[in-house]
Order: C-alpha cells, then structure tokens, then sequence
C-alpha cells in the first residue's frame, strides 16, 4: 500500500540525489584550471522498487557513484609520448650546448685555431730567422692547443653534470615510485565510486606522468585500480603496494654513476626519458665526440712533432718534438701543450743552415696533408662540427613530433577528462530544476498530509 | 552526441605562439646575423662546407701575404744588383779606356784605382743585407757572404752557399725567392771579382788591359743574365696575386652562398611571423573574452 509518507521520502531522495549532484558540479567547476583532474560525472540510479501485491512501486532515487571521466588506454599513449618527448627535451638541450663548444659561426673556434697555426708556419718561410715570426707560430700553436682544451674541457664538464642529474633523476624516480606505490594502497583501500577514489586515481596519473618525464615506464593495469610499473624492458619498478628503489652507484670501468636496480647495472636498458637522454649524452655522445677530438689532437701533434724533427732548428741542430707527444688512450686533446718555449726551436731549417726555410714549408703543407683520420684537419673538423650539427638538428626534428603528439594525445585527453563550464552549468540548471521540483512535490504531499490530518481532527 | 572537443584550449594556444615565436626570433637572428646558418644544426653539410671554405679563405690570405713579404726583400736584391750592373758598365768602359795605348803608367794607375773603388762598391752590394738577412748569401744569411781574402786569385772568397728558399704562392705551386752569390757574383761561368782583380792587375801592370776587359764584359753578360731571376719572379709573385685575389673573391661569394641569408625571403619570413602572432593573439583574446553559460544564469 502506498503511503503519503513514502512519497514525501521519494521527494526527499530527489532532494538529496540533487544535491549531491550540485556537489559534483561544483567540484568540477572549482577545479576546472587543476592539472591533472578528470571530470567527474554523477550517476543516478532508481532505489529499488517496492512490491505490493500486483503493483510495484518506484521508491525514489539514489546517487550510485561518482564516475571520473578518464581513458586509460589514452593516458598509456600519453605516457609513452611523455617519455619520447622528455629524452628528446633533454638531449636537444644538452647537444645545444655541445654544438655552442663547436659553433664556427663565431669565427673562433677550432677551425681557425687550425687554420692559423699552420698558416704561421707558412709566415715564417717568408723569414725564417725572424725572431718575431718564430713567436707567432708558437703563439698560434698555444692558441690552437687552447683551443683542444677548451673543447675537451667544455664537454668533460658536461660529462660530469650530467653524471651528477644521473643520482638526482634517480633519487626523482624512487621518490615518485614510493608515492604511487603509497596511492596503490590507498586506492584499494577507498571504495569505488567515490569522490576520493577518482582524486587519488588523478594524483596517481599525474605522478605517473611525472615518471614518464623522467624514464620510459610501462603501466601495466593489475586490477582492482592498482597498477604494476616496470620499465620497458621489465626492471620491476611498483609492483602492488610495493616499490623497488634504483641506485646510482659509481661503475668503477668509467668512473660514472651507473643505475642499479637489485644489485645490477640497468643503465644501459634505459631508453626513453630524460635519465635514458642523460645517460645517451653522457655514455655515447661525449665519449664520441671526444675521442674524434682526441684523433685529430694527436694527428696534428703526431704529424708536426714527425716534421719537426725532421728539419733544423736555428742553431743548426735536429729538431725535436713540438708538442709533447699524446700519450696513448683518451685525453690527447685535453693535454696538447706545446713542448718548446724557446722560439729558436722551431725547425725552419731543412738543411741546417740557419736561412734555410724548407722545413718551415713542409711543416705549412701538413694542413693539406691527410694527419688525422685519412682527412686534412680542416676537413676532420669539419666533419665534427657536421656531426654535432646533424645530431643536434635530429633530435629537433624528433622533439618537435614529440612535442606535437603530446599536444594532440593531451587535447584528446582534455576531450574526455576537462572540464567544459557551458556543460557543468547545464547541469547545475537541471540539478537545481530538479531540486525546485522535488521540493515543490514536497510541499504538495505536504499538503495532502495536512489535509488528511485535519481530516482526522474535525469535530 | 557530437564529439567532445577539448574545453582548454590554452595548451593548444601556448603551443602555437612557441612555434610563431621560434620562427620569428630565427628570421630576426638570421636578419641580424645576415647568415643563414647561425649554429650547426641550422645546415649540418653547410656548417661542415663554410668550415672548408674558410680554411681556404685563410691560405689563401695566407699566400697573399706570403707574396707581401718577400716581394720587398726580392725588389731590394733586384735594385741592389741594378746599381752593381752600373757599376760594372763603368768599370768596363774604364777597362777599355785602359786598353787604349796612348795612356801613361800613372794614367793607368788611376784607372786601377778607379776599378778597385767599384770592386770594393760590388763587394758592398754583393753583401747587401735586408733586415739582417744577408741577401746573396743562399741560406747562410746570418753572415756576410764575401770577405776580403788576399790569398784568393779574385782578393775575395765567398763564405755563403749556394742553397735556394722556396714560399709557396698557392697550394702545390711554389717561387725561389733567393739567388746566391755564388751563381751572381762568382759564377763558374764570369767571375765577377776574380775579373775585376784581373782589370786591376791588368792596369797596374799596363800589360793585358783588353783581356782582361774581355773577361769582365763576360762575367757582366753572366751577372745581367742571371739577374733576370728577380724580374721573372716579382713577375710570378704578381701573376699569383691577382690570381689568389680572385680567387679569394670567389671563395667568399661561395660562403655567402653557403651560409647567406636570403634576406627577401627572411623579412617575408618575420612579417608573415607576426601577422600569424597577431592572428593567434586576437583569436585567444576573443576566445578567453566569451561568455560561457554561467554568464546568463540568474
């Protein structure tokens, strides 16, 4: 049997069901700006109907859940293209300034250290007892030897900043691990379809997303809303409520921070994200660089120091070594020093007398000669300066296509999780149309219930 | 239902006015700078053949300096040896003058005399010296090539040798730019002193004057011979000049080739730059200025 009562409750149900909806509304609203927030949406469901004899009555409504509104698939995609996009941010930055120790553009780098060094061997032939000539080349040879060394220096110091953002990415990445581990436990523990439960599923994707900046990661969805993390080559990051640590120790082969993960090196398995651009940079782009550095260093000290002491020096005897001879292994062009001091050193002479200028010319000629790599030295600089240039200019185009499918991934993000104001004030008019009209059934039950108690009260 | 669109579009916004800015601040640097090419990764190749070409640009200058330095030292030995060539003229005429047989003993004395003035003025010459550098010495330039030797035949012996300096006047073409005394002044072919000591022994002696004319008529047509050296080569040095001149022209048209900016096409470049800017800003303006919903409720 229907009762006034059980209609007045129904209208109650609509009141609070709009209520809580307005609720929703205006949470969506106030976080309309907030990074991260998926727009939640409230779901209405009919309270059970109740049964009396043949005929079933509605009993009003509930809010069953509050649904955010988020693609998972979506954030994967997002996450994948974050972690392109923070390698390439990272190594376009990093080779703009390897590419700024070798821009010719300023019209003092190497290439004309080189070109000048030799060209005062070319001065000199035109006087060979020159005393003031003889200066200038071993002033061209320092210059030249500076040169090597500021290049060579440059990127060591490179070298050793990004080997210490290697420890601090890394200590970034546990931090980050524990606390979506910490939100894996939480979400378990918050019942679906509440507020609360969607805030920590945002948190937990901004800091996944956070992640991906940093190290290519992979989400593997382990149910009950808890997530696995592992990188992409399966170095178990979070797993359930648990999260595993990496360590940068020092690899003690090159003296670098190597990344750990349980005891082994997983360094060289980082692939994406800004730690996999660091360790790129710092492990392959560098060492190549400065070992072509090296080459031509201690092909142009080789070549000199050989036709040096093939001549004479302005007091009739051999020549000796020009630049201190490179030691074998790395380091030639971060330690080219000109051995000789005393101008009259220098050995002009091809015969050993004292006008004699053969050698000087042959020392000149050495710049059109091949000395470094099968190259003059003009060219194997050259080729370096192209390589940082088309290495730099590649990981700008790529960072552009990162750049531009994240835009669009976030777009379609922004598509199903923001938060639209025409739409959230729709809804808050049908809410609180709802709610007029909820309160106006009360009222007209109300009534009724009035009626039928004065009813009961007449005399 | 209609696809839902994005309702934040700033990121969309501050995406597009990066890659407007990016373009407009290149067109200026590249309008600033006038190259196109302002870092390596700008061209990579291009980066890689400016590199090139200036290393050629700088030998180039090199070589033209090259060809400035020795050209004076080349000018002085041609005009020292002009003022010796004189000289001889004289000595020769004197030497006929001698063979002449109305002069008298003292006569001829005189002449001797004379003669050994310009043998003592060619041993000056002979030991020209340009900033030090003793000029008709080969390669032993520190010192003077002829001394005074009263046991040699021609009263003088030659201390320098006979070895010639090449500079290199472009890549694999090179000039002597030295000629020892030894093929000058004691050439095997007329020596120089050994026939002015025969002239002046020959007037002090009255006997062999026109022979000994003969002999020194013959080291002068020697000495003339050889001294066209210094003419042929400042002629080279010249030659090469000109030619390391145009060649530094089109060196420097080729890098600006290489690395110019085309400056029609950058100005279009930062102007359609800022129209699009322009554009972006006046859309978001309008964009972020509409009413949404919340503008009509009551």
């Amino acid at each position: 049997m229907s009762s006034l009562f059980a209609a007045m409750n129904i209208a109650v149900s609509g009141l609070l069901a709009d209520q809580a909806a307005a609720e929703v509304t205006s949470n969506n609203v106030a976080n309309a700006n907030t990074p991260g927030y998926s727009r939640e949406v409230p779901v209405f469901d009919e309270t059970p109907p109740l049964q009396v004899g043949n005929l079933q009555f509605g009993t009003g409504v509930d809010l069953a859940t509050i649904e955010g509104d988020r693609d998972n698939i979506l954030n994967n995609r997002l996450n994948q293209e974050t972690q392109q996009q923070g390698k390439y941010d990272s190594l376009v930055n990093g080779l703009q300034q390897i590419q700024a120790l070798f821009n010719p553009a300023q019209g003092t780098g190497l290439g004309a250290s080189i070109d000048a060094f030799f060209n005062s061997f070319q001065q000199l032939s035109t006087n060979p007892t020159d005393p003031t000539l003889r200066q200038g080349v071993l002033i061209a040879a320092g210059n030249l030897a500076s040169s090597f060394q500021q290049i060579a220096s440059g990127l060591g110091t490179q070298q050793q900043s990004l080997d210490q953002s290697v420890v601090q990415q890394v200590s970034q990445i546990n931090s980050l691990t524990s606390q979506i581990a910490a939100l894996n436990e939480q979400v378990a523990a918050v019942p679906a379809g509440t507020q609360s439960g969607s805030t920590l599923l945002d948190q937990r994707t901004q800091l996944i997303q956070q992640l991906s900046q940093i190290i290519d990661v992979q989400t593997i969805d382990a149910g009950n809303n808890s997530v696995t993390l592992t990188t992409s080559q399966g170095v178990a990051l979070v797993v359930g409520t648990q999260n595993f640590n990496l360590q940068a120790q020092v690899n003690p082969a090159t003296g670098f921070q190597d990344v750990f993960a349980q005891g082994s090196d997983v360094s060289s398995s980082i692939q994406a994200g800004s730690l996999g651009a660091t360790l790129q940079l710092r492990d392959q782009e560098i060492p190549a660089l400065l070992s072509k550095l090296d080459t031509l260093a201690s092909g142009i000290a080789t070549a000199v120091n050989t036709q040096n002491q093939a001549g004479f020096d302005l007091n009739g005897a051999a020549g000796g070594n020009f630049f201190v001879p490179p030691a074998p292994g790395p380091g030639a062009a971060l330690n080219l020093t000109v051995a000789i001091t005393d101008p009259s050193l220098i050995a002009a002479s091809s015969d050993g007398t004292i006008g004699s200028n053969g050698n000087a010319v042959a020392l000149a000629d050495l710049a059109n000669k091949n000395i470094a790599g099968g190259l003059t030295p003009a060219q194997f600089n050259a080729g370096l300066v192209a390589q940082v240039g088309s290495d730099t200019a590649q990981a700008q185009t790529q960072q552009q296509g990162a750049d531009l499918l994240v835009q669009q991934l976030q777009d379609q993000q922004g598509a199903v999780s923001g938060v639209s104001l025409d739409e959230e004030a729709s809804h808050l008019i049908q809410y609180q149309t709802a709610f007029d009209a909820a309160a106006r059934v009360f009222s007209v039950i109300d009534t009724l219930t009035q009626t039928v108690i004065n009813m009961a009260g007449a005399p | 239902m209609p696809l839902r669109v994005n309702p934040n579009i700033s990121n969309d916004f501050f995406a597009e006015l990066q890659i407007v800015r990016q373009q407009q601040n290149q067109a200026l640097e590249q309008l600033a700078s006038g190259r196109r090419i302002n870092s390596p990764s700008d061209d990579p190749s291009g980066a890689a053949s400016l590199l090139e070409n200036q290393a050629q640009a700088d030998q180039v200058d090199q070589f033209q300096k090259n060809i400035q330095d020795v050209q004076p030292q080349l000018q002085a030995a041609d005009s020292a040896l002009s003022s010796a060539v004189s000289a001889l003229t004289q000595a020769i005429s004197l030497g006929v003058e001698g063979g002449n047989s109305t002069y008298s003993p003292s006569e001829l004395q005189s002449l001797a005399q004379q003669v050994s003035g310009i043998r003592d003025e060619i041993l000056g010459i002979a030991n020209t010296s340009v900033q030090g550098q003793f000029i008709f010495a080969g390669t032993l330039t520190n010192a003077a090539p002829y001394v005074l030797n009263p046991a040699s035949p021609s009263g003088v012996s030659y201390v320098g040798n006979s070895n010639v300096n090449y500079i290199e006047l472009s890549n694999g073409q090179s000039a002597a730019v030295n000629m020892s005394g030894s093929q000058l002044f004691s050439n095997p072919a007329g020596d120089i002193f050994g026939a002015l000591q025969q002239l002046i022994t020959a007037l002090q002696t009255g006997t062999g004057v026109p022979a000994a004319t003969t002999a020194l008529s013959q080291a002068y047509s020697v000495l003339t011979n050889q001294r066209t050296f210094y003419g042929t080569t400042l002629n080279e040095l010249n030659n090469s000049e000109s030619f390391l001149s145009n060649e530094s022209v089109q060196l420097s048209s080729q890098a600006s080739l290489i690395a110019g900016a085309d400056l029609a096409k950058v100005t279009t470049q930062l102007s359609q730059a800022e129209t699009a800017t322009t554009a972006l800003l006046t859309s978001q303006g309008k964009v972020l200025s509409q009413p949404t919903l919340f503008d009509y409720l009551p």
